[in-house]
């Protein structure tokens, strides 16, 4: 039975060693069955994906590929805000892939190239190939332990599944059986290794005498370290032989059951978390998706009508619980969790679309029913994107979320206090239900005549919004940003009563037939106009119309106001001989920094005016929604829930001697002047606009052109 | 079964505006118009009894107006409602609730629906006649200022609350068809999304003479004319302090300054 002379270079393993040929027939058998159930998995997944509507969002197949891979062996979306889950979860991939390739290189050896008559799996390739095996075995059981370890005794918020906005006895309140499938996954993955192990041990101890397994046995240091324990506690070669035969029947059996469970468990990540992250959309935070508004029927209230993209989306789904805790509603205690909304619509398309056949009649995914999203739910989301941003596998929860509110805007089904403001939308183009000839009533402070850019060409047309225009504690730092644009000689206009709100949040609240309405009409009015750039001081608007006006025909470079201060103060255009003395932190507007990545020009400006920036735990792309988008800032608040503001004020209250709570966005200055009254921090700091703090930093402005009246006594324009 | 409701689309005036040359209305370039916020009421009661009662409902919404009110019409109609009338002749230009009362008597004779809804008033003139009118020239029962509905399509009676003064209510019932005013607050008027405003232009709308309805320009006057309309002058009071002496000097002065000399 031994090889006793045996040339070194022919070393290799003998497989199914010793094995009647019944044995063999039986795990061949067992062997199909297990891929048979695992194809036929895969199979019902892609037909459940495919009830969807077709989105083609995997094309262009291959640059998506590439950039899957990417992102797949870098582990850079897992690591990111968690570097050692990042690691453990790296080791846990790296050790399960090379195990995976170990096995399929001896499947194509042995039943493929082998009986052609090639065969590689000998000499040094062999002994490598070990080595790099029992790494790899080492790697993956250090990283399972760790998750273990992670999962029992870190014992994250974000990893309870428990919702806020379930009771105790719903069907879906704590999802225990998530739970459970999660200690099942790593026992048995763990449970897998380790008899592999133990498998290489007693193979060892059995095959002791022959020096084809013996002399090389250091190739294999782990099992072999084992297999000397074993020895050690008297286990003799015939022992250590029936021992192998054992564990070599429950490893592989263990492990083509895991195989076959991969579509129907939670291992089903490993695909669909590729196929989610090659479908990505990298503007899906920045645009929300297109409609025909001219097509009988409107966003989503039926299962069917989200599309394939999305349906791959909610399986794959890891419950990492990164955007739960990232999201300003769920840490507010609104009803309203990214994962538990993904999780719902899984177990929403796994209850209804699994099957052979379609369900009789269309399923209804907004509801009260399990598993359904409820309205409140949808009505609570700020659309600040930290939930896409964060997301390690792709999954695009905002365009989900307005895609059913606009079904439900469709339906009518809203607050009732968001009716009056989308009147006032229809009616006059504006959220704060005043008239048109109100919008530019702010520039009557100015002492100087701001250009007509409907009527005269302009370099620059200031494309305003509805809070800077017509809130009136906005209006101050409008009124602060013209005579800034007036004091550094800039040739700029605004299209006074013209202007309507350029549809940020009127999209983003679902009225999507209104949203493009004031697109249309917008871009008509801007293409009338002659001028070079647009700038803004509104990050909501400088968004939909660098990201969503393009789709409409809108194409123009818009600047925000941050940016259009970074240059040219850097120009030497705007001196600012004042030293302000304050300690600052600065908040980033979701829209300007995590949303469209402009995190730089604010805190250069902020550089540039000495001020002393301390920075909030929560910054740049990280950083905490004020409350106020995706429309709620039309919504009041209920006074037992933590608004989003109030959050964040207790975040800057904890930086020592803060002076300044510096925010660059209309809707941030007054979500978070209300949340630092709520917080009883008015004494302690203030919250300026950026241009404020700018302003007070030039000192009272000389205005170049005397003629135009007013230069002799001018105004701090600072002063709030 | 079918409901007819009236509506109107009124002027929302801006906080500065100017007047006509005539002086007799206020410069069109200075109000919005829209839905008569009273009519979003009326058209809601409608629709809800005729989603309460299922499909052999009909909800006709008429108005009388130039083109320009269709965006009124077309709104009520994206709400649900069926189809729509509008009547128009140039004659009409200067009505007063009764002759758009006279006109709409014509519509309800054409249309012979089993109940006809106004708003109370409207919010731009809000003289809340033309309902009342309506029924007087009917000849149909009349409610106005209704605050809760009861009816059920095809009865012979409706049960109603109207709001009185002093806080109180009354119940009352009356016979169908009755033309009832509805008041704010019966029901949360649903939202009409912009997209559905604009499908609403498939939906039909009836648009009629003076002729069609076998009214004459003098069949349809009003009974009443607007002869100027202005801003009245702020009043103001003063505490005039001192002697009487200087009492009296500061009186002598208002006086002449009021009368410009």
């Amino acid at each position: 039975m031994f090889s006793s002379d045996y040339d070194p270079e022919n070393v290799t393993r003998i497989l199914f060693q010793d094995f009647p040929t019944w044995m063999l027939v039986v795990f061949y058998i067992i062997a199909i069955i297990a891929i048979g159930v695992f194809l036929y998995g895969v199979w019902a997944q892609i037909r459940k994906y495919r009830r969807g509507v077709r989105s083609g969002a995997w094309s262009p197949f291959w640059p998506r590929f590439h950039e899957m891979v990417a992102t797949v062996l870098s582990h850079r979306t897992i690591k990111r805000r968690s570097k050692m889950t990042g690691k453990m979860h790296a080791w846990i991939f790296y050790g399960f892939v090379l195990l995976f390739i170990g096995t399929s290189i001896i499947t194509l050896d042995h039943d493929i190239t082998g009986p052609l008559g090639i065969s590689f799996w000998y000499g040094w390739f062999y002994l490598a190939f070990g080595l790099v095996m029992d790494l790899a075995g080492v790697v993956l059981i250090g990283g399972l332990l760790y998750m273990m370890y992670r999962r029992k005794w870190l014992a994250l918020p974000k990893l309870d599944y428990t919702r806020p906005d379930r009771a105790p006895g719903d069907p879906d309140f704590d999802r225990s059986d998530y739970r459970r499938e999660d200690w099942a996954f790593l026992w048995t993955l763990i449970i897998i290794a380790i008899t592999g192990f133990l498998l290489e041990a007693a193979r060892v101890v059995w095959l002791q005498n022959d020096p084809m397994v013996w002399d090389v046995r250091w190739h294999a240091p782990v099992g072999t370290v084992i297999s000397y324990v074993m020895m050690g506690l008297g286990l003799s070669p015939e022992g250590g032989g029936d021992l192998r035969m054992g564990l070599w029947w429950f490893h592989g059996i263990l492990a083509l059951t895991f195989i076959a469970l991969i579509p129907y468990t939670k291992v089903q990540h490993i695909f669909t978390a590729m196929g989610s992250l090659m479908a990505r959309d990298p503007d899906g935070k920045r645009r929300m998706p297109s409609a025909d508004v001219d097509a009988e029927h409107i966003g989503v209230n039926h299962l069917g009508d989200f599309s394939d993209k999305y349906l791959l989306h909610f399986d794959a789904c890891t419950k990492c619980g990164k955007c739960h805790e990232a999201c300003p509603a769920n840490a507010g205690g609104y009803p309203l969790s990214p994962r538990d909304l993904v999780l719902s619509l899984r177990e929403l398309s796994k209850d209804t679309f699994s099957g052979a056949t379609m369900p009789a009649e269309p399923v209804q995914v907004i509801g009260d029913g399990p598993n359904m999203i409820r309205p409140e739910t949808l009505w609570s989301c700020r659309t600040c994107a930290a939930c896409i941003e964060i997301c390690p596998v792709g999954i695009e929860h905002l365009p989900m979320i307005v895609e059913m509110r606009r079904a439900l805007v469709e339906e009518g089904e809203f607050d009732p206090m968001l009716q009056p403001t989308l009147q006032s939308l229809q009616k006059s183009g504006n959220s704060m239900s005043e008239s048109k000839r109100k919008r530019p009533r702010w520039a009557r402070q100015l002492d100087f005549k701001v250009k007509d850019a409907r009527k005269e060409p302009v370099d620059v047309l200031w494309y305003v919004g509805d809070y800077a225009s017509l809130d009136p504690r906005s209006q101050k730092v409008t009124v602060a940003f013209a005579r800034i644009l007036h004091a550094a000689g800039i040739d700029f206009g605004i299209l006074y009563e013209d202007e309507q709100t350029a549809g940020n949040d009127v999209r983003r609240v679902g009225e999507e037939g209104l949203f493009q309405a004031l697109a249309e009409a917008n871009i008509e009015l801007l293409d009338s106009c002659d001028f070079k750039t647009i700038v803004t001081t509104d990050p909501h608007t400088y968004n939909t119309v660098k990201n969503e006006y393009p789709e409409f025909g809108g194409n123009y470079i818009i600047e925000h106001a941050s940016s259009m201060l970074e240059r040219l103060i850097r120009e030497g255009k705007v001196a600012m001989p004042v030293d302000l003395d304050y300690r600052v932190t600065f908040h980033d507007p979701c829209h300007l920094g995590r949303i469209n990545g402009d995190v730089e020009p604010p805190r250069q400006v902020l550089g540039q005016l000495d001020v002393d920036l301390i920075e909030m735990p929560r910054n740049r792309d990280n950083s905490f929604c004020c409350g106020a988008g995706g429309g709620r800032i039309w919504l009041p608040d209920p006074p037992e829930m933590k608004k989003p503001a109030e959050l964040r004020a207790t975040e800057a209250s904890a930086i020592e001697g803060l002076d300044v709570l510096v925010v660059n966005c209309p809707k941030c200055l007054n979500m978070m002047e209300d949340g630092v009254k709520g917080t009883g921090n008015e004494d302690n700091f203030r919250v300026m606009e950026l241009i404020e703090l700018v302003a007070e930093a030039m000192g009272p402005i000389d205005q170049p052109d005397p003629d135009d009246g007013g230069a002799s006594k001018p105004e701090p324009v600072g002063a709030a | 079964m079918k409901i007819l409701v009236t509506v109107k689309q009124v002027a929302a005036l801006d906080d500065e505006f100017e007047l006509r040359d005539d002086g007799r209305d206020v410069d069109e370039d200075f109000f919005e118009e829209d839905l008569n916020e009273f009519d979003h009421y009326s058209v809601e009661e409608a629709l809800l009894i005729k989603e309460a009662a299922g499909d052999d409902a009909e909800v006709v919404i008429v108005t009388v107006g130039n083109e320009d009110t269709d965006d009124a019409l077309r709104t009520a109609l994206a709400k649900g409602a069926d189809r729509g009338i509008r009547i128009w002749d140039e004659s009409l230009a200067d009505a007063d609730g009764i002759a758009v009362a006279k006109v709409l008597a014509k519509v309800v004779e054409r249309e012979k629906p089993d109940m006809v809804f106004t708003g109370a008033q409207s919010a731009d003139f809000g003289s809340a006649v033309t309902g009342m009118a309506l029924a007087g020239l009917l000849g149909w029962p009349h409610a106005a200022v209704v605050c809760n509905l009861e009816y059920s399509p095809g009865s012979d009676t409706a049960t109603l609350r109207r709001e009185l003064e002093g806080g109180l209510e009354e119940i009352m019932t009356v016979r169908c068809p009755a033309v009832l005013s509805i008041q704010l607050g019966i029901n949360e008027p649903r939202y009409a999304s912009l997209r559905g405003i604009k499908q609403a232009k498939q939906k039909p709308v009836d648009e009629l003479t003076l002729d069609d309805l076998g009214l004459a320009a003098d069949g349809v006057t009003s009974a009443s004319r607007v002869r100027r309309m202005y801003a009245p002058e702020k009043g103001q009071a003063e505490l005039i302090t001192g002697s009487a002496a200087e009492q009296a000097t500061r009186l002598a002065e208002i006086i002449k300054e009021l009368r410009g000399m």
